[in-house]
């Protein structure tokens, strides 16, 4: 010890160096780099035995680099069970025995090119389509007790979002097989709907629907849906054979033409677009490979009915699809049933007498609707409006004045739609969806209460398209002695009963209707308003039928009575 | 020379050791008291009682989670059928209202429930040591007190298993982090049964009168453990243990339904809170305001449906001075279908935002009325229970439109009878989804049409179908354990619907 406290100061030094370095460990200091260890797709794969069969399938058709490369993909993941009932099902003793391009199929059909989690799943299909072409269709299915979440119909999802590098996992029970049929195919393939099929022959459409999907090309325009209806719904109609049928449809005795009713009355269940029920029960019509024909569709509690409309007061009952059979998919589209038989309906051009504030937001407003005396002005902001919408975010009024006062209390119901300032950033472009419209010719009247000032010129268009005259919002009724037919052929007209020297009305333009339905009426304010704008109906008047009477009873509900 | 620097070295060392275990090296929270110097004095555990109510209120700071009072709103209402989402509805709170429920949904987080608990465990472990060292502490106090921490334990474990089904029962006091924390999920019938067991030790325990309204309204008295007691047993099906439990609140003679009156009523009951109708409230005051006003209002998250005007109120299309009280303006705006109970002044001002401190109300006497008149379904008392319906709707002047005539000895209709008249009553406090699903699992799932209808009132369009068919299976009903938990808690097994 003595000695070592001998030793210079330096050599001292260095040795406590070096015993330190000794005690101190010379492992190198381990530095994670990566920020991340999940694994990616095929990696995952490789790892859980339970999906061996699907792995090697990835292998066997290269698809396995593939999936290991960063993105986002969906991949349904069969069991190795379901993969085994796949083999059994094809007959084949590995998956070597399969020819490789079935298996490439099978593979593409299963991958999706986006990450969709099972919260974005529908009753219809998943937007994104697989990357072989078909569009998946989800859903959920009750057995014994238990609901899972369903793909194509048959497989359930065992364990959902499954997250991964690249993108997320669904396990599945069964394997997902390519619908290789197309919808005549699978038509004619059900002995129920042998007289459906035999119609889509004798028309022609048979081999339309026929026609393959170029998958390649992605294109969801050519798909089409098909609304069948089987033997029994015929025969409900008094319909037994296929002579029946051209003898109660075919008026021009050649189905083949396009223009013959037989035709049409097959036309009109073909779609265009791929529209599983989930999209029917969304779309309130449905354009139909008919020309300028359309369904309605609309969901009564569960049930999606068709063509159920109120007409004139009446309602006409609808045809409901069968849910069960129905979201049938064939390589070129999809199959629903209809209940019952149903029909293009004729119906003549009617008028339409469109009361702006005649609005479902407002009618709730039970204290205050058509309430003379109530408050007279009631506010609604934007957002709560189903059937309007406009530019801007300020709120539209409800104006109701005691009948045949104040201000707007001439009008129909006595009251209007006030729009506080109409103009740019305030309310703008304000669209309106009209009742039903039957197609045909109309003319269109614009009735409102006009402005001494501040107020100035609308431009009104329909369906997008504008219409020849524009309203002048500072303009007040002629109450001279002009006769009102003359008047009238100015495109003016005195549109309440008695004549209120505060409300005018002015023909916009004549309209041709080409699909019965409803449709958009949008007004365009042409400067700064700053003065308020009350509108008061619009009228839709068929071009044959009288354009002045019958008259609107001011500040009343009804008509006024004829002269 | 050497001796003296030996010295001087010892004693110093000497000097450095003897002193170092001083307080000054203790390491004590400076901004708390330790457990050690609390739990002395009774007014201790009042203080913690108090906080314990308190931490129902609002979260504690640093906290970021929701109130338990929106938490008992959304468990309570999402997943029923009178609410939509509003402009701020976030993305979790849609996919709770459209079925499309994940694990990892942020509004699964129980974190809140079981912080509470937690509270109530201490008081339940800690005060009745208190009783050696303060000699003013009686018994019947203690009691008290007690009485308090067990019944809102038992009321979060009911909440929490009427929504999760199974959870883990923590029943002791977390003190130290040597607690074992993996604790596994008691069954949902364990989980009644213990909440049963401490409610009736509560009510030997409980106090009838604080001699103070807020107090009577605003703490744990005998007739809030009794009607708790009575949702319990209904939920059990202890039908005739229900209907006394009920009995003891409207027997005491100490509750009452107002006769409505424009603005006042509502003032009153809702606006003011602590009235005569009211059993137990979360107290909002002025300095500790509840959610209400900015998720229903400000920056609305939730809305009425719109359906439920029209559907659940009734609209006189022909006269609009005939309306239900509880309609418009109570309990929504017509129109654009604002929830408005939580933050009306009366029914034509709505509060400021500074003064938004309406309570939020967990059992109302009505409530207790209408619970009865369940019992009294189940147990073939129909008339009875329409009697109870009668009263309510007679004081409340519900309209025409919304009455049923029914026959008294079919119980489906009666039973349907008291929910629409529950919907009416007590919309939006928490209890539509609950009642559906108490009815609907009644003799195993015998009235799971309750859901499914609702469910096709409110669900979207596209996905109504795959809704119904997961409403088939009864664990659907019930949330998912949050992914976080299952993964600090390994001995946690998710329920089997959300695999």
């Amino acid at each position: 010890m003595k000695r070592l406290l001998r030793l210079p100061s330096l050599l001292r030094f260095t040795l406590v160096f070096l015993i330190a370095l000794v005690f101190q460990n010379c492992t190198e200091q381990k530095i994670k780099e990566s920020t991340d260890e999940t694994l990616n797709i095929t990696d995952y794969l490789r790892d859980t035995e339970e999906y061996s069969m699907f792995s090697e399938l990835l292998e066997i058709t290269n698809y396995a680099p593939f999936m290991n490369t960063y993105g986002t993909y969906t991949l349904f993941l069969p069991t190795n069970d379901a993969m085994k009932e796949y083999l059994k099902d094809v007959g084949a003793a590995s998956l070597k025995d399969v020819p490789v391009a079935d298996l490439q199929n099978i593979v593409k059909l299963h991958i999706l090119n986006q990450k969709i989690n099972t919260t974005a799943f529908t009753d219809g299909k998943i937007a994104t389509p697989s990357l072989y072409g078909q569009f998946l269709v989800t859903g959920a299915t009750n057995k014994n007790g238990e609901s899972s979440t369903t793909v194509n119909k048959t497989a359930s999802i065992l364990k959902s979002n499954v997250e991964v590098g690249n993108g997320v996992i669904h396990v599945i029970d069964k394997v997902l097989r390519v619908a290789d049929k197309t919808l005549a195919q699978t038509i004619e393939q059900d002995t129920s709907l042998s007289l459906f099929t035999e119609a889509l022959k004798i028309t022609g459409w048979y081999d339309v629907l026929n026609k393959p999907i170029d998958y390649t090309t992605n294109d969801i325009e050519s798909y089409l849906t098909v609304l069948a209806q089987n033997n029994d719904a015929f025969k409900a109609a008094g319909i037994n054979n296929i002579e029946e049928l051209k003898a109660k449809y075919s008026h021009l005795h050649e189905p083949l033409n396009p223009k013959d009713s037989l035709n049409l009355f097959v036309s009109y269940r073909i779609l265009p677009k791929l529209q599983y029920l989930a999209d029917i029960a969304i779309s309130p019509a449905l354009v139909t490979k008919a020309p300028l024909e359309v369904i309605s569709a609309k969901l009564d509690k569960d049930v999606i009915l068709l063509n159920e409309e109120v007409f004139n007061g009446v309602l006409e009952k609808g045809v409901a699809i069968v849910r069960e059979k129905s979201d049938l998919t064939a390589s070129n589209g999809v199959l629903h049933f209809a209940e019952a038989n149903f029909a293009i309906k004729k119906r003549l051009p009617a008028p339409v007498y469109f009361d702006f504030c005649d609005q479902n937001e407002f009618r709730q407003l039970t204290s205050v609707f058509r309430i003379p005396g109530a408050a007279p002005k009631t506010s609604l902001a934007k957002s709560l409006f189903k059937d309007v919408t406009w530019d801007g975010n300020d709120p539209i009024t409800y104006f109701k004045d005691a009948a045949r006062g104040g201000t707007v209390g001439f009008g129909w119901h006595g009251d209007c739609l006030e729009l506080l300032q109409f103009r740019d950033g305030r309310v703008q472009n304000i669209a309106f969806k009209t009742p039903v419209i039957i197609k045909g010719k109309y003319k269109v009247w614009i009735s409102y209460r006009a402005q001494t000032t501040k107020v100035g010129l609308v431009k009104v268009f329909f369906d997008g398209v504008e219409l020849p005259r524009q309203i002048n919002f500072l303009e007040f009724v002629n109450t001279s002695s002009i006769p009102e037919r003359v008047l009238e052929s100015q495109g003016y007209k005195r549109h309440v009963q008695p004549t209120s020297s505060k409300m005018n009305c002015r023909l916009v333009g004549t309209i041709d209707v080409t699909v019965t339905g409803r449709h958009t009426l949008t007004l365009q304010s042409q400067s700064a308003f700053t003065g308020q704008t009350w509108l008061d109906v619009a009228e839709f008047r068929p071009v044959d039928m009288d354009q002045l009477y019958p008259k609107f009873d001011s500040g009343g509900d009804g008509f006024a009575p004829l002269p | 020379m050497q001796t003296k620097i030996k010295t001087i070295l010892a004693i110093f060392t000497l000097f450095i050791a003897a002193t170092s275990c001083d307080d000054y090296l203790d390491l004590r929270p400076q901004d708390g008291i330790i457990r050690e110097e609390f739990w002395k004095t009774k007014e201790d555990i009042q203080a913690a009682v108090i906080g314990m109510y308190s931490s129902l209120l609002n979260s504690p700071p640093g906290v970021s989670d929701f109130p338990m009072s929106q938490y008992l709103f959304m468990h309570g209402e999402l997943r029923g059928d009178m609410i939509a989402p509003g402009l701020n509805a976030t993305e979790d709170q849609r996919d709770i209202m459209n079925s499309n429920i994940m694990a990892s949904n942020d509004l699964t987080n129980w974190a809140i429930f079981y912080r509470t608990i937690n509270y109530c465990n201490t008081i339940i472990d800690l005060a009745p040591a208190v009783r050696e060292k303060d000699p003013t502490l009686t018994q019947v106090q203690l009691n008290h007190f007690l009485s308090e921490a067990l019944a809102i334990r038992a009321y979060l474990y009911f909440t929490l298993a009427r929504t999760f089904k199974d959870v883990p029962l923590k029943l002791t006091a977390t003190l130290t982090d040597e607690d074992n924390f993996q604790l596994p999920v008691s069954p949902q019938k364990d989980v009644f049964a213990q909440v049963i067991k401490d409610l009736k030790l509560a009510e030997g325990y409980a106090v009838q009168d604080y001699g103070n309204n807020d107090s009577n309204k605003g703490r744990i008295t005998v007739y809030a453990i009794n009607a708790m007691l009575t949702d319990v047993y209904l939920w059990n099906d202890n039908f005739q243990e229900a209907f006394d439990a009920a009995d003891k609140v409207i027997k005491s003679g100490k509750f009452d339904l107002i006769k409505v009156s424009n603005n006042t009523w509502f003032n009153t009951v809702y606006a003011k809170g602590n009235s005569i109708e009211s059993i137990f409230e979360f107290q909002y005051s002025k300095t500790n305001l509840g959610p209400f006003y900015n998720i229903f209002f400000q920056r609305h998250q939730f809305l009425a449906s719109a359906t439920v005007l029209e559907d659940v109120f009734g609209v006189d299309f022909t006269n609009p001075a005939n309306k239900d009280i509880r309609g418009d303006r109570t309990s929504l705006v017509a129109g654009t279908n604002e929830i408005y109970k939580f933050t009306g002044e009366n029914n034509d001002t709505r509060k400021e935002l500074q003064g938004a401190d309406t309570h939020w109300f967990v059992y109302r006497y009505a409530d207790v009325l209408l619970m009865q008149a369940e019992a009294l379904a189940e147990l073939n008392r129909g008339s009875e229970a329409l009697t109870i319906i009668e009263e309510v709707r007679l004081k409340r002047e519900a309209i025409d439109m919304t009455a049923e005539t029914i026959a008294t000895d079919n119980k489906k209709e009666v039973i349907d009878y008291i929910l629409a008249e529950r919907s009416r009553e007590l919309a939006f406090e928490g209890k539509r989804w609950f009642d559906m699903l108490r009815n609907a699992r009644r003799n195993n799932y015998a009235r799971l049409d309750i859901l499914i209808d609702g469910a096709i009132l409110s669900a979207p369009a596209d996905q109504q179908q795959s809704i119904i068919a997961k409403l088939k299976d009864s664990n659907s009903h019930y949330l998912p354990i949050n992914t976080y938990e299952l993964y600090t808690n390994k001995a946690l097994v998710q329920n089997p619907f959300y695999k």
